[in-house]
């Protein structure tokens, strides 16, 4: 690569492109991009080995905390995880609640994805129409959990806090603003003229291609084919409601955002049939001690970008002996960039609406 | 389709800005259960180090103070240093006599130009300002499972 009439571009991280703190090296041939290599490691703090020094309980506030956008699906594989080594049956409940705040952050990053999305294009203005119901969600989060962005609700045995006597009226208002907003920041981004011109055709991936290159969620979805782990291997109580996996055709950056902003909507559906199941006056937990038996716990979760696996292995006592967790972005930033680059003819310009369009989250490959 | 989105930002033209002037204008946002600065009650602490154990961001400290306080025999109670706090509210949750609790002090109020006034010796933890929010009451309380696979091994084992 070098020999040939290259350029070599540094891109990122503190380029407003980049989604979050990760560095490209480009190879530029005009302004074509030719090849990337990302350059990891900004974020890196060691959450595998953090964990294994820290307590049953103190893990929990770390299991979330390499993922801003999407922290609650972190947090319930971990509780999951640790309910799979000791067998526990959760009350119902808990499960319902859990299944309300997996949504709700399934709903929060997606619309600040649109925000990403909108940024890297220049249309910002229905951009931070999302924001505004993300907003909402937060402030939602912080009434529910204490506070905005990493909420620390699910633990293992069920839930933490008690829920204000409020909780259905004040969900289901919250849920209708975030679904007004969300059609309108549908209606002004997708159906834009210039949104299609940037984002079709660009960064096309096929069914295959995708399974190959280990790729999971919304990315794998807009290809056409239908996997999704609340379907396929069903969690919590997500065989008990009815909802559809929304798929694309192509599998190109438009298709991945049409297939984001209808799982919005799906998410709404679902929130809305786990708020009739909900009692208040019914047990949120069951007692888990303070030791866990030697065993293996394994959880899978669908979160907002993909299929996030948490495995822990206990010898029993008052610390994991190994916590392994396969993150969502791995192969977004690194093998798929990377084919798409090869096939396609990628310019500077495109290349962080293709960034956007994938939806990464830097930190999660870095942990 | 072009005038529909026209139409959806005219309305969005005459809406009000959604965001606040803080703090010129109004009061940061705080809910009722927010998880701010912690609030020590020190009659009823009785300095058994759990909400040391417990923490993950290894802020606390069990530091000596002198005075009558009688269910506390060693008189050491804790000394939290909020630069290095989470607010995760675990020593709250496991305080076995619900001596801590946390108020509606967050945000901005907590920011320092000195980092060692962050370092809050237990009597400054008495004296905290705002409402208290989350206390011990707050945190559901585990029901016995009916059948959990195993019991779990006791320390040591």
């Amino acid at each position: 690569m070098e020999g040939r009439n290259t350029q070599i571009v540094y891109f990122g991280p503190q380029h407003p492109g980049v989604p979050g703190n990760i560095a490209f090296k480009l190879w530029l041939d005009g302004d074509r991009v030719v090849k990337a290599e990302v350059i990891p490691g900004f974020l890196h703090r060691g959450f595998e080995k953090m964990m294994e020094n820290r307590t049953w309980e103190m893990n929990v506030t770390l299991s979330y905390r390499f993922c801003v956008e999407d922290p609650d699906h972190l947090e319930i594989a971990y509780a999951m995880a640790v309910e799979d080594i000791v067998n526990a049956n959760i009350p119902e409940n808990a499960k319902w609640i859990r299944m309300i705040q997996a949504e709700m952050g399934r709903i929060a990053s997606h619309l600040f994805w649109s925000h990403f999305i909108g940024g890297s294009i220049g249309l910002r203005t229905p951009a931070y129409w999302a924001v505004t119901a993300r907003e909402e969600i937060l402030k939602w989060f912080g009434r529910i959990a204490g506070h905005r962005v990493y909420h620390n609700l699910s633990v293992p045995g069920g839930i933490r806090y008690k829920l204000p006597a409020d909780f259905k009226e004040h969900t289901l208002k919250v849920l209708d603003f975030v679904e007004e907003k969300a059609r309108d920041v549908e209606e002004a981004l997708l159906k834009n003229s210039v949104f299609k011109a940037r984002t079709r055709n660009l960064g096309k991936l096929t069914s295959e291609e995708a399974l190959m290159l280990g790729v999971t969620g919304p990315v794998l979805r807009a290809t056409g084919y239908k996997y999704d782990l609340r379907v396929n291997a069903p969690y919590l109580n997500y065989d008990k409601v009815k909802f559809e996996v929304p798929t694309g055709s192509i599998g190109d950056a438009y298709d991945r955002s049409v297939v984001r902003f209808k799982e919005i909507y799906q998410s709404i559906s679902i929130i809305r049939q786990a708020l009739e199941e909900v009692k208040l006056d019914e047990p949120l937990r069951i007692k888990i001690g303070l030791t866990i038996p030697p065993g293996e716990g394994v959880a899978r979760v669908e979160s907002a970008r993909g299929e996030y696996v948490i495995h822990i292995i206990s010898q029993g006592g008052r610390k994991p002996y190994r916590v392994r967790l396969r993150s969502m972005s791995m192969p977004l930033l690194t093998t798929v960039v990377d084919y798409i680059l090869s096939k396609e003819e990628i310019t500077i310009a495109d290349f962080p609406v293709l960034l956007a369009s994938l939806d990464p989250c830097p930190p999660d490959l870095d942990r | 389709m072009a005038t529909q989105t026209l139409i959806k930002s005219l309305k969005y033209l005459f809406t009000t800005p959604y965001t606040r002037l803080v703090p010129r204008k109004v009061k940061p946002f705080k809910t009722e259960k927010i998880r701010g600065a912690h609030i020590l009650d020190m009659n009823k602490c009785t300095g058994c180090s759990m909400c040391q154990q417990v923490c993950p961001a290894a802020c606390i400290d069990m530091v000596q103070v002198e005075g009558n306080y009688p269910q506390n025999p060693r008189k050491r109670f804790p000394r939290i240093d909020h630069s290095k706090c989470t607010f995760c509210a675990l020593c709250v949750e496991y305080c076995p006599v619900g001596a801590l609790s946390m108020t509606t002090r967050t945000g901005y109020e907590l920011f320092t130009i000195d980092k060692n006034t962050t370092l809050k010796s237990p009597l400054e933890l008495c004296r905290i300002e705002g409402e208290v929010t989350v206390t011990k009451e707050d945190f559901v309380v585990g029901i016995t499972p009916v059948k959990l696979g195993e019991v779990p091994l006791k320390r040591g084992e």
